[in-house]
């Protein structure tokens, strides 16, 4: 293998890592904040994506309205879910589990019938290809990991750096203790969830331009958001960073020297590794 | 009185109009097929050619009964498994015993219940004789084979466009190794012309990043990608992110029906150059023209790609049926592999197959081959040999 391909083969692999952390970031923030395991959140991302195209390809809106339009949907859907039914089976993991599994379902039958079953695609609104020192590097990607980069920093100020992140993390401790000290925790949860379904909604968004939709897309994101969110440690965002930017990388450089097959069965060894050696995950809390 | 009369009257007027309705019985016609994800526009397709055929066949009498076409349709999602439970829902639940089945890559999974219950397979998908056999002589592969469109087509192609490294990138299925193989056979065939395959890259079915595998591919330096087996929607993203990492050679897409608009919708410029075997550049016949247009105005979309072949299938099905006076998927299949057809849109229809598959279950038409150029498929003249 020479250099320059080992560069690319990198370079992919860094690019690819952020998309997955776009992909997860949401559900590590439900599981995180209020340890709900959000089935929904495939569905989430599929929405985020084909609402670009039915706002920006099909009603012609332009992009910056339509993206307006994806995130109060979204944070209006978040709320819904979590008065509606998180609410009602707070600390009831399995029901909770059931009851999203039971929302994914709700909104993948819909979609198929709002949708339609065709491949939808959604034309790049930065085409091009970024050159350097021999590495290419297709604007579109690098658009979108560079939002997956900005919307981690901004996770991490919300929740680090604000009252409201102080409360989510006062009710992820203990949620009885911090409504005793006066944490609205039912506003907090509301606030999680909605900032969750944003973050799901605008993961699809972003990755809409550069794959093509079809109302069952949400099962793959949903299937690799749960792969770095266990390697990386459940509810853990500096794990979820370090995680998907493991599993770009090892993708893209397994298949790289071993073959896309191979690379492929790469990514589950790692997250049973991960299981057997540090169940937590890498950054995850025993 | 009077009134009781009139009474009786419009009862015996309706009782009238509605007997050759309740003498008419329903001949089911299943689709199985992928109606959602990536493939469904192939299942769709076939959906629409069955409705436009039984449009124009109307009612047709099978040992004296009348009968009407029923489609039945159920979504597969290309997936074996569930292919396998539409089937034995088909058979066991809804009196579905002919039906078109799409995918080669979901046939190892229902040969076995094919053979058993004798259903008939209307079978729309590549590959070769490990389908169409002597073995299953009730699967009619109404569709261009793998081996054939590969061996009658390739080495003209590889002259015309100056090609010599060749390299795969399908899905990791049945149907993805099968090609491989038959590529790998063809390119050691023409070593003679200087013709070397250089590498393959299988992927999941459902992937929609190949940027990693793609490098590794081409590293190889190919002259050619071949996708087959993949459905329109992966070509256009295999071609759009190969052109990200600088390749600017050539993409074969043997037997997938694409669509030139939806391949330009993802890839842009980066679909030209884009070969596909049975896409015609312009109408073959009128009876194409007029499906076309009847697709169009019915389904108020361009027409989709398996379309005609799945007309051309239908008509001819009933068309034997209704020759060999019975439903009996045998004594049908035997009738239907000794007869030609007129009635295709793509041009005079025969079967072959007996000596490459050991069994005339292979469809023979006229092919064209095409290739994209700004945006539009032009016509790539090579001459198709025959399958024998």
């Amino acid at each position: 293998m020479t250099l320059a391909l080992l560069a690319q083969g990198i370079a992919i692999g860094l690019v690819n890592g952020a998309l997955y952390i776009l992909t997860a970031l949401g559900l590590t923030l439900i599981y995180g904040i209020l340890h709900i395991v959000n089935f929904a959140h495939g569905e989430i991302y599929m929405l985020g994506a084909m609402l670009v195209y039915v706002l920006f390809v099909a009603l012609q809106w332009p992009l910056g309205l339509a993206f307006v339009a994806i995130i109060a949907a979204a944070a209006l859907a978040g709320l819904a879910v979590e008065r509606g039914v998180f609410r009602n089976l707070r600390g009831q993991w399995m029901q909770l589990l059931v009851a999203s599994v039971g929302i994914s379902l709700i909104i993948q039958s819909l979609s198929w019938i709002a949708f339609g079953a065709q491949e939808k695609n959604v034309p790049s609104v930065l085409p091009g290809v970024l050159v350097l020192a021999g590495v290419r590097l297709p604007i579109e990607r690098l658009a979108a990991a560079g939002v997956a980069l900005v919307l981690v920093a901004a996770l991490y100020w919300v929740v680090y750096r604000t009252r409201t992140g102080l409360a989510m993390r006062a009710i992820e401790e203990d949620e009885e203790t911090a409504r005793m000290l006066g944490v609205n925790s039912d506003r907090v949860a509301a606030i999680a969830v909605a900032i969750g379904f944003i973050l799901a909604a605008l993961g699809g968004a972003f990755i809409a331009p550069i794959y093509s939709l079809n109302p069952g897309m949400g099962l793959e994101a949903i299937l690799m958001s749960f792969i770095i969110i266990i390697i990386g440690g459940l509810g853990s965002i500096t794990g979820t960073v370090l995680a998907g930017m493991l599993i770009g990388m090892l993708q893209s450089i397994g298949a790289l020297t071993l073959g896309a097959e191979a690379a492929h069965v790469l990514v589950f060894v790692a997250m049973i590794a991960v299981l057997i050696l540090r169940p937590q995950g890498l950054l995850g809390r025993a | 009185m009077q009134r009781s009369m009139i009474a009786a009257f419009t009862l015996a007027a309706a009782t009238l109009t509605a007997l050759p309705a309740l003498a008419q019985e329903a001949f089911k016609i299943g689709n199985l097929s992928p109606l959602s994800g990536p493939a469904a526009a192939f299942g769709i397709g076939i959906n629409r050619g069955i409705e436009l055929a039984a449009e124009d066949v109307g009612t047709f009498t099978v040992a004296g009964k009348q009968y009407k076409l029923e489609l039945t349709p159920y979504d597969t999602g290309l997936d074996p498994g569930k292919t396998v439970a539409a089937l034995n829902r088909a058979v066991l639940n809804d009196n579905v015993k002919y039906g078109f089945i799409l995918g080669a890559a979901v046939h190892g999974a229902v040969l076995p219940i094919i053979r058993q219950t004798g259903f008939f397979d209307i079978f729309m998908g590549a590959a070769g004789k490990e389908i169409t056999n002597a073995e299953n002589p009730t699967v009619f592969r109404f569709m261009a084979s793998s081996d054939q469109l590969y061996y009658t087509f390739t080495p003209e192609i590889y002259k015309k466009l100056g090609i010599k490294r060749v390299a795969f990138m399908g899905p990791n299925n049945d149907l993805g190794r099968s090609d491989v193989r038959t590529l790998k056979a063809v390119a050691t065939r023409l070593k003679g012309q200087g013709v070397e395959f250089v590498g393959e890259e299988l992927v999941e079915i459902n992937a929609k990043d190949f940027q990693a595998a793609l490098l590794r591919l081409l590293a190889t330096n190919p002259d050619v990608i071949d996708t087959n087996a993949s459905p329109t929607g992966t070509v256009g993203l295999i071609a759009k992110q190969a052109r990200e990492l600088g390749y600017k050679g050539h993409f074969i897409s043997s037997t997938a029906v694409l669509e030139a608009k939806a391949l330009v919708s993802i890839a842009g410029k980066g679909a030209d150059n884009i070969v596909a075997y049975r896409i015609w550049s312009s109408p073959p016949s009128k009876l194409y023209q007029e499906i076309a247009d009847r697709h169009e105005k019915k389904y108020k979309e361009a027409t989709l790609g398996t379309v005609w072949e799945a007309y051309a299938a239908t008509r001819w099905v009933v068309e034997a049926v209704v020759k060999a006076g019975t439903f009996d998927s045998k004594r049908v299949a035997e009738q239907l592999a000794g007869s030609t057809f007129q009635f295709h849109p793509y041009g005079p229809a025969s079967w072959g197959g007996e000596k490459t598959h050991g069994a005339r279950r292979q469809i023979q038409t006229p092919l064209p081959a095409s290739i994209i150029k700004d945006g539009k498929w032009e016509p790539l003249e090579v001459k198709m040999g025959t399958l024998e």
